[in-house]
């Protein structure tokens, strides 16, 4: 017995001596506790096959109507008016008339995520660098927990200032400027036009962006604080710059677990839903016109549209949801294991990846 | 009137009995719940009925109260017919009437005519300035400045989204097709447009943009007057153009009163009353007529049967959130309904 124990754990002391004695309870022998302690570790796992299989199960009747034109078209109808009948196609029950497409959602929601990325992961790269190589070590951690702060700030919280302040103001200050600014070329032509009111794909993103920002910066300057002196001492006596030693020496010696942080924030933004369920406008099926438009996320719609889908008697716009629900569950899964594998190949040790979320 | 098998108190045992649903409703079922609950409290006892009240959306409401998680659920909107054929023992209670206004925020437009037909351009984006010539047909005289429309809808599942899209339907059923009608749909690409979440969002939605319209509960109309957005005037189904008040709202709805069915469920949208208001409906209790026990089920009956009588006091119920108490004859029918509540 205490031989299998101590294969378990084999930092642990149990082979040694007389058994440890620390905590002062007993749980009734060690059997007990081992027990108790496999059942807790498990339960993190449990918890997420229990989501997916109970998401899945609720999800079939809808995959299987739906079929590949959920992802191919963007109208969300729950039936044709609000006296249609339940009607069964291929024995799955639904209102007559009714037809789901996700597309817009999707596009939304990797839309805003690419947006906030593309303005986040400079500026927190940056940050992260300056904060361990140029500003002074108390300034560096004052602004390091300023850092860490923001990325406590509940969503919820981003997402009124966005609806509330940060909006408004670019809708009539910020984006009039670039649009009336911009060519009306192919491609370019996606920032002109109609500036919106301080709902849509712009101030959605940018409030993501802020929400990113924290994780990316964090992770970021906690992997180049891991860049060992010498090689950046030797880069610098060879004459580099200092942005030829990020470039070519700080970065590259992090370059995968960069990428990592990165594709951690990534996570973060597909799956943030009542910031951007706030500021995105709702505009349900459709894909933003240009980058001011009202659009919508697989997040957003998803709570805007239960209630909705709660009265519909035959439940196939719930199963809906719940496919929605898989697909943003899948992708985020996705996401968070590519980004872990990343860190981890950078570093043996434990990282704070995910810190803040 | 009322027979033996409606009781006016609650059961003896202290029961619970849930609330959720409607967030027009929401306020209105808190101050009647409050009420009631004061009256069968015992002074420096505990409450003889506690009554818990949330609101969650109608959707919501009607789910719970079908799938039995709460005792009462309430809605803007009469049960759907798949919604009955799935829950048979569902009933829709009429507890008071409510109406709809048409807010817009046109900066020197005192006096706004509307009808279906121009609300359906607007809201499909045909029309998209006020000074639109079809907007100026109905309003004579008027002086429309040049300002792009904006048009705001609900972001959340609603009851208001229902009657208002039941009332372009109803008038003009080739620009706004039956599969448009429902507590949420998919809106027109309407470029400028804005979804709001809440009659809240939509009060203050409408008055931080220039140039909007929205549709708007008549409970919110002291917040819109507040926010300084104007009323328009609806045409109703014999072509008159009015205002909600008290007067045009129980005009409308007692074109109603004789035809509404043991059943309640009647839409009263575009009525043929000439001094009627077009945009009104019953406010509704969704309740199964089989409760988890007898003592539960006598306290909602009692309770909902409070409402549809002491409950429809105008100064200290119906008149803050300006609704309308129903007509004696629709009481009669709600409380034969009650009555069937059991267990």
């Amino acid at each position: 017995m205490a031989a299998s124990a101590s294969e378990l754990r084999p930092e642990g002391e149990a082979g040694h001596g007389p058994p440890p004695r620390r905590l002062g309870i007993s749980f009734g022998g060690d059997r007990a506790v081992r027990w108790v302690g496999f059942v807790f570790a498990l339960l993190p796992a449990g918890g997420l096959l229990a989501v997916l299989a109970v998401l899945a199960v609720e999800a079939i009747p809808a995959i299987k109507l739906n079929g590949w034109g959920f992802f191919t078209h963007s109208v969300w109808n729950q039936g044709g008016g609000y006296n249609a009948v339940i009607v069964k196609t291929g024995g799955v029950a639904h209102l007559a008339g009714s037809q789901f497409g996700i597309l817009a959602e999707i596009v939304g929601t990797l839309l805003t995520s690419a947006i906030a990325l593309l303005i986040a992961v400079p500026v927190s790269v940056g940050a992260a660098l300056v904060i361990v190589e140029r500003l002074p070590r108390r300034l560096a951690s004052l602004v390091g927990a300023f850092l860490e702060l923001l990325a406590g700030v509940p969503s919820v919280v981003i997402g009124l200032w966005g609806v509330l302040t940060f909006g408004p103001f670019i809708a009539h200050d910020i984006a009039p400027w670039i649009a009336r600014n911009f060519p009306d070329i192919p491609v370019l032509s996606y920032f002109t036009g109609s500036t919106g009111n301080g709902q849509g794909l712009l101030v959605s993103s940018l409030v993501l962006a802020v929400m990113v920002i924290p994780i990316v910066a964090a992770t970021s300057r906690d992997l180049i604080r891991q860049v060992p002196i010498l090689p950046r001492e030797g880069a610098q006596a060879l004459g580099m710059s200092d942005f030829e030693t990020a470039r070519r020496v700080t970065l590259p010696w992090v370059g995968s677990g960069i990428v990592g942080a990165v594709v951690l924030g990534l996570g973060r933004a597909l799956g943030e839903t009542i910031a951007v369920a706030m500021t995105c406008g709702f505009a349900l099926g459709e894909i933003p016109g240009n980058l001011y438009g009202a659009m919508t996320t697989i997040a957003a719609t998803i709570v805007n549209e239960l209630d909705s889908a709660f009265g519909d008697a035959s439940k196939f716009s719930v199963r809906s949801l719940a496919e929605l629900a898989l697909v943003l569950m899948v992708i985020t899964l996705a996401t968070n294991v590519v980004a872990r594998l990343l860190v981890r190949r950078v570093s043996g040790t434990a990282l704070p990846v995910g810190r803040g979320l | 009137m009322v027979g033996p098998a409606l009781p006016t108190a609650p059961a003896k045992s202290p029961q619970s009995i849930t609330e959720t649903g409607s967030t027009l409703l929401f306020p209105l079922m808190g101050s009647w719940a409050t009420d009631y609950q004061k009256l069968y409290t015992p002074s420096g006892g505990t409450p003889t009925v506690t009554i818990t009240t949330g609101g969650t959306g109608s959707g919501t409401g009607i789910t719970d109260a079908s799938t039995g998680t709460v005792n009462i659920g309430a809605s803007d909107a009469y049960l759907s017919s798949a919604q009955k054929s799935e829950t048979p023992g569902l009933m829709n209670i009429a507890l008071a009437i409510s109406g709809q206004q048409i807010s817009y925020n046109v900066p020197g437009v005192k006096k706004l005519n509307l009808d279906a037909a121009t609300l359906t351009k607007i809201y499909t984006g045909k029309i998209t300035n006020w000074n639109d010539p079809a907007i100026k047909a109905i309003n004579p005289g008027a002086s429309l400045p040049n300002l792009k429309i904006v048009t705001l809808h609900r972001a959340d599942s609603s009851g208001d989204t229902f009657l208002f899209t039941s009332y372009l339907n109803a008038q003009d059923p080739a620009g706004w097709p039956a599969a448009n009608v429902n507590t949420t749909i998919s809106w027109p690409s309407v470029s400028g447009s804005l979804a709001e979440t809440g009659n809240s969002g939509m009060v203050a939605g409408c008055a931080a943009n220039k140039g909007c319209i929205a549709y708007i509960g008549i409970s919110y109309l002291q917040k819109t007057e507040a926010a300084g957005l104007g009323e328009a005037f609806v045409k109703n189904g014999s072509g008159k153009f009015l205002q909600p008040t008290p007067a045009t709202i129980k005009a409308g709805a007692a074109a109603f009163t004789s035809k509404t069915p043991a059943s309640e469920t009647i839409s009263m949208i575009n009525g043929p009353a000439p001094r009627g208001y077009a945009i009104i409906n019953y406010e509704y209790a969704i309740v199964n007529t089989k409760q988890s026990n007898g003592p539960q089920a006598q306290d909602i009956r009692a309770f909902l049967h409070w409402i549809v009588h002491e409950g429809q006091d105008a100064t200290t119920y119906l008149d803050p959130v300006d609704f309308q108490p129903l007509p004696s004859s629709v009481v009669t029918q709600s409380d034969a309904q009650i009555a069937k509540i059991g267990s």
